[in-house]
């Protein structure tokens, strides 16, 4: 379980994360949505122990992120966002690092969920931009974590590799914690079962995903618009 | 952080410019290490090794100067950080991957010293602890890289102020500070130059003084990337 409670984050007295408490569940997919500059992508980085918190406490699975990192991080896959690699390695080179470093023994299975066979030899630099983003959802997913943190995982592709990839993370959603922030307010209505809208540092609304088509996106614009 | 140094030595070895550092650095110092012979018809070890923590200044920030600015340029130091891998682990990784370079690249300077060895009498010992030596200024040499790759996103400022900081450490035992400075001053400067420590390791002499500072000095600066990397977050 992932626990926030009056979680505060600032830059150069700048706040960016402003009283935020929330709790995931096993099972939970989270939609994290927010215009940008949100404090989508701080509130991720916190929750992996990249960034400290100024105040407030979060724990994942009784766990503190900062104190406990290398614990936390064993129980977490993430994609960051914009999708970092090492573009002169090879695709599996690449995972077998990663998976070397989270003793994962799942490298094939993984390559073969993602759709990497293909591009297995080749050198990220030379992959599609969808192909790379499979290696940063492969990568993520090795060793089978309970927890999946994606930042804008759809961010950039076209609507064919959008759609395989969210295919993908519905496929592999069972059991797990699933929280991934995204700007495409339909992948909300496909994937999530909760939504979060967060604006300036703060959660403007936390609760079950509305149902009917159209309803994240005429939910987010009234929060938004009232926020302004 | 086995996974770690292997990854970097790699990358290294997937990487033309690492090829190129170490090939240009034996090349240099094969170059330096000959040149004597058809002036003065002898060789001195001793002026070799003096002459290698020279060529060090500027091989080494151009192997180190990658090391975290592109990480950080690249965002990739996202990726490393949100691994189960300690910070430690990263900056040892790192730290021995580019010593295992460097030895390699001083490997490559072992020939005309090896030949020495059949061709004329040679103090085995005085080789040995020689390269030693340059083990440990590598390693520090790297661990102050690896500071200064950490603290910019940009190379080109991590590779000057290697440069700047090794080179004065280095100078300040030199002659020409030694005519400028003060003697009270000098003698207290000069226990923190490398050049200084090194010197005792190239007449064949194991100082332990001079094994405690290379080791401590080493260590303070691969512990100031520690923080300064965990302070980031």
């Amino acid at each position: 379980m992932i626990n926030l409670s009056s979680v505060f984050k600032s830059f150069n007295n700048k706040s960016v994360i402003d009283n935020v408490s929330f709790k995931i569940k096993k099972g939970e997919i989270l939609g994290f949505v927010g215009p940008n500059g949100a404090g989508k992508t701080t509130t991720m980085r916190l929750i992996l122990g990249y960034l400290k918190p100024d105040k407030g406490e979060i724990l994942i699975d009784n766990l503190n992120p900062v104190e406990k990192r290398i614990e936390v991080l064993t129980k977490v896959g993430y994609l960051p966002e914009n999708n970092p690699l090492y573009q002169d390695m090879r695709v599996d080179d690449y995972l077998s690092f990663i998976a070397s470093i989270k003793k994962a023994s799942n490298i094939e299975k993984i390559v073969n969920e993602v759709g990497l066979k293909e591009v297995i030899n080749k050198k990220i630099d030379e992959l599609s931009r969808g192909y790379k983003q499979r290696v940063g959802l492969g990568a993520a997913l090795l060793g089978n974590p309970e927890i999946l943190i994606l930042d804008e995982p759809t961010s950039g592709l076209d609507p064919i590799e959008q759609e395989k990839i969210r295919e993908l993370i519905k496929k592999i959603s069972k059991n797990k914690i699933i929280i991934f922030s995204t700007h495409i307010l339909s992948e909300v209505e496909d994937i999530a079962n909760r939504l979060i809208i967060i604006n300036y540092g703060k959660i403007l609304y936390d609760g079950a995903k509305p149902k009917g088509k159209g309803a994240v996106e005429k939910l987010f614009k009234l929060k938004i618009k009232k926020n302004l | 952080m086995k996974e770690i140094f292997i990854k970097e030595l790699k990358q290294a070895l997937n990487n033309y410019l690492g090829y190129i550092i170490v090939f240009l650095f034996s090349l240099f110092a094969n170059f330096l290490f000959i040149k004597d012979i058809f002036v003065s018809y002898s060789f001195s070890f001793k002026g070799f090794f003096l002459v290698i923590p020279w060529l060090f200044l500027i091989f080494i920030p151009a192997l180190t100067m990658r090391s975290f600015s592109e990480e950080k340029r690249l965002n990739t130091i996202e990726v490393l950080l949100t691994l189960p891998v300690s910070e430690i682990q990263i900056i040892l990784g790192k730290f021995f991957s580019h010593l295992v370079i460097l030895k390699i690249a001083l490997v490559l300077t072992m020939f005309f010293p090896v030949a020495s060895i059949f061709l004329a009498k040679t103090y085995l010992p005085e080789i040995i602890v020689g390269y030693l030596g340059l083990i440990f200024l590598a390693g520090f040499f790297v661990s102050i890289g690896l500071y200064f790759s950490n603290l910019t996103k940009n190379q080109v400022v991590a590779f000057l102020s290697t440069i700047l900081v090794t080179f004065s450490l280095v100078v300040i035992s030199t002659d020409f500070f030694a005519n400028l400075l003060p003697r009270f001053l000098i003698n207290q400067l000069i226990y923190f130059s490398p050049l200084y420590h090194f010197e005792n390791f190239s007449k064949g002499v194991i100082d332990l003084r001079s094994v405690f500072y290379f080791i401590s000095a080493t260590t303070v600066f691969l512990f100031l990337t520690i923080i300064d990397l965990e302070k980031k977050q």
